[in-house]
């Protein structure tokens, strides 16, 4: 919350500032939902398992935020940060339907991008490139997970591999005034990560996430 | 220049802020079932009994179920029952018609055990009450007969079913989880009399048809069993597990090969029977375990079996058959089978997450 209030009292001190928008030296921050949707392909589960024992995860809104640094006029940095996410685990193909469990996961992002247009004009799309880390941790497991895997044994846990990924953006950033601006932007990471549990047991699955964000930004100079 | 110094503090805040909120490890999560179940009662012949015949010499020999008894020996209903948070399932019936001439061991009278609701018992058939290794099937002058000489109470299905109603008020209390799996004995109990018929020089198609009727109107019986005496007695959830492909099994191997394709086909009999008898009912879930058992035979490494052909216990019976009977045949990883039919205890973890699995789908788990 006191991150929340530096930010309101910083732009209440910086609305009288009249230079163009997005310019070079310029910082953008924007904060927003994000939701993020994998498109997932799932290998099937390690031995022991049923044929076409699959797994999907499901897709999940949160905040956002974001801080980019105008480089040039044209080219900036943005760095996405934000509040976790906890993803559904559901079974697919013979095990389809059957709620496994959750994992929570944050990706700090690192974006290089390029914006059209000049400084001042109103629509400015942008497109960018970089590096996400995506970091897996909190898993939680459930009854079913335990009875599909090691029916009557113990509880079965499980970890999913974080994994550093390249990311690729389109974006467009609307402006409202000098310093408020709207932003819409859409992320496809490319990612593949494995599952482990404490059967012994592997599952491989390509996650390939999309996000789509929608953010109110202020800049600063 | 000031503000962008406040503006870069304020960006580590946020960062520690979400490094907080990055608490966790691995939880396991709820492992309570969906539904609540008050017990599980099972019917069924050796591929559920979880002891019936644990008594006298059988127990003294460390044997007792119809597997790889020792260590961690769980069969699939016992699996079943834990995953429900029921504990260990105990035998509604214990004893032995031993002939101790033969066995060397005293018999035990039957015993029946309130509060115990695992009714099923090795050797059981649908409604005949002589089944495999039932001392009543003894014959001195026959040796290959001496094997029934244990005594196994082979107490039929519709006598399990009859016994719980009689010790319960005569129905079900809806809130329990009822687990019926038969057919294996009528399926090699007639398969057996083809094969006698045909040896003494009777005509295979007229053996091979008075098999197949004879075991569907076992298969029969068991959809009206169910019917009547389980679900119209006020069970609500009940699984069925059809029959494994016993023409694949260690037992028929090497057998003439009109044989194996009487046993192949009464299976097959038995379980389309029951499915189309049984039909679709929301109150009943039919396992499918003949399909993943032959799956198992085509494909051993996805469910990391090593053997799917050899018996661990070798020729000893699984219901005597230990760990310490299958040291010397051990070659280092999971057999299917303990016997001749009966799955090694790691087969029925197989089994019982195919029954979690098809629960799970249903809502049941």
């Amino acid at each position: 919350m006191k991150t929340t209030y530096s930010l309101i009292a910083l732009a209440a001190l910086l609305a009288a500032s009249t230079a163009q928008a997005q310019s070079s030296g310029d910082w953008l921050v924007k904060a927003g939902a994000n939701q993020i949707a994998p498109k997932v392909s799932s290998d099937e589960l390690s031995p022991p398992a049923l044929p076409d024992t699959r797994i999907d995860v499901e897709a999940k809104t949160a905040l956002i935020f974001t801080a980019a640094y105008m480089w040039t006029d044209n080219v900036s940095f943005e760095f996405f940060g934000g509040l976790p996410y906890k993803h559904d685990i559901v079974g697919d193909g013979a095990i389809e339907g059957i709620k496994l469990g959750k994992v929570k996961q944050v990706s700090p992002t690192l974006l290089a991008q390029y914006r059209f247009g000049r400084p001042d004009d109103m629509f400015r799309p942008y497109v960018g490139a970089g590096v996400t880390y995506a970091y897996f941790y909190g898993t939680e497991g459930s009854a079913a997970l335990t009875a599909t895997t090691n029916p009557g044994g113990p509880p079965t846990t499980s970890e999913v591999d974080s994994k550093w990924a390249v990311s690729f953006q389109l974006g467009l950033n609307v402006k409202i005034d000098d310093h408020w601006f709207v932003d819409a932007s859409l992320i496809k990471t490319p990612l593949k990560t494995t599952t482990h549990l404490s059967t012994g047991q592997s599952i491989a699955t390509k996650l390939d996430p999309l996000s789509f964000g929608l953010a109110v930004g202020y800049r600063f100079r | 220049m000031m503000t962008r110094k406040v503006l870069i503090r304020s960006l580590g805040l946020l960062a520690a802020a979400v490094l907080a909120a990055c608490g966790g490890g691995e939880d396991a999560g709820n492992q309570n079932p969906k539904v609540a179940y008050s017990r599980l009662v099972s019917f069924g012949d050796s591929l559920s009994d979880v002891g019936s015949y644990k008594v006298s010499g059988v127990a003294a020999a460390g044997g007792g179920k119809f597997t790889v008894n020792g260590g961690d020996d769980r069969i699939w209903v016992e699996r079943l029952s834990q995953t429900l948070g029921l504990g260990a399932p105990c035998a509604a019936q214990t004893g032995l018609n031993a002939i101790q001439a033969v066995v060397g061991f005293p018999p035990v009278p039957a015993t029946n055990h309130s509060g115990c609701y695992a009714y099923a018992q090795g050797g059981a058939r649908v409604t005949n009450p002589v089944g495999p290794g039932n001392a009543l099937l003894f014959n001195p002058a026959d040796s290959t007969s001496y094997g029934n000489a244990i005594g196994a109470l082979t107490r039929p299905l519709a006598s399990q079913v009859a016994g719980h109603l009689a010790a319960n008020g005569g129905s079900f209390g809806g809130d329990e989880l009822v687990a019926v799996m038969a057919g294996g004995n009528d399926s090699i109990v007639n398969t057996a009399i083809f094969g006698a018929t045909v040896a003494a020089g009777g005509d295979p198609a007229t053996a091979a048809a008075a098999a197949t009727t004879a075991v569907t109107a076992a298969a029969t019986e068991l959809v009206a069993l169910i019917k009547d005496q389980i679900l119209a007695k006020g069970a609500q959830r009940v699984i069925v597990v059809n029959l494994p492909d016993l023409s694949q099994t260690p037992a028929y191997a090497g057998q003439d090969a009109a044989v194996v394709a009487v046993v192949a086909g009464l299976v097959q009999a038995f379980n389309n029977t029951v499915a189309s008898g049984v039909g679709s009912d929301a109150r009943v879930l039919i396992i499918d375990a003949y399909t993943i058992d032959r799956d198992q035979n085509a494909n051993p490494a996805r469910y990391a079996l090593a053997d799917v052909t050899r018996p661990a216990c070798g020729e000893t019976s699984s219901l005597l058959c230990s760990l310490v009977t299958i040291a010397a045949n051990n070659a280092g990883g999971d057999f299917k089978y303990a016997d001749g039919v009966h799955p090694t205890p790691f087969t029925h973890q197989l089994l019982a997450q195919l029954v979690a699995v098809g629960m799970a789908q249903r809502g049941w788990l």
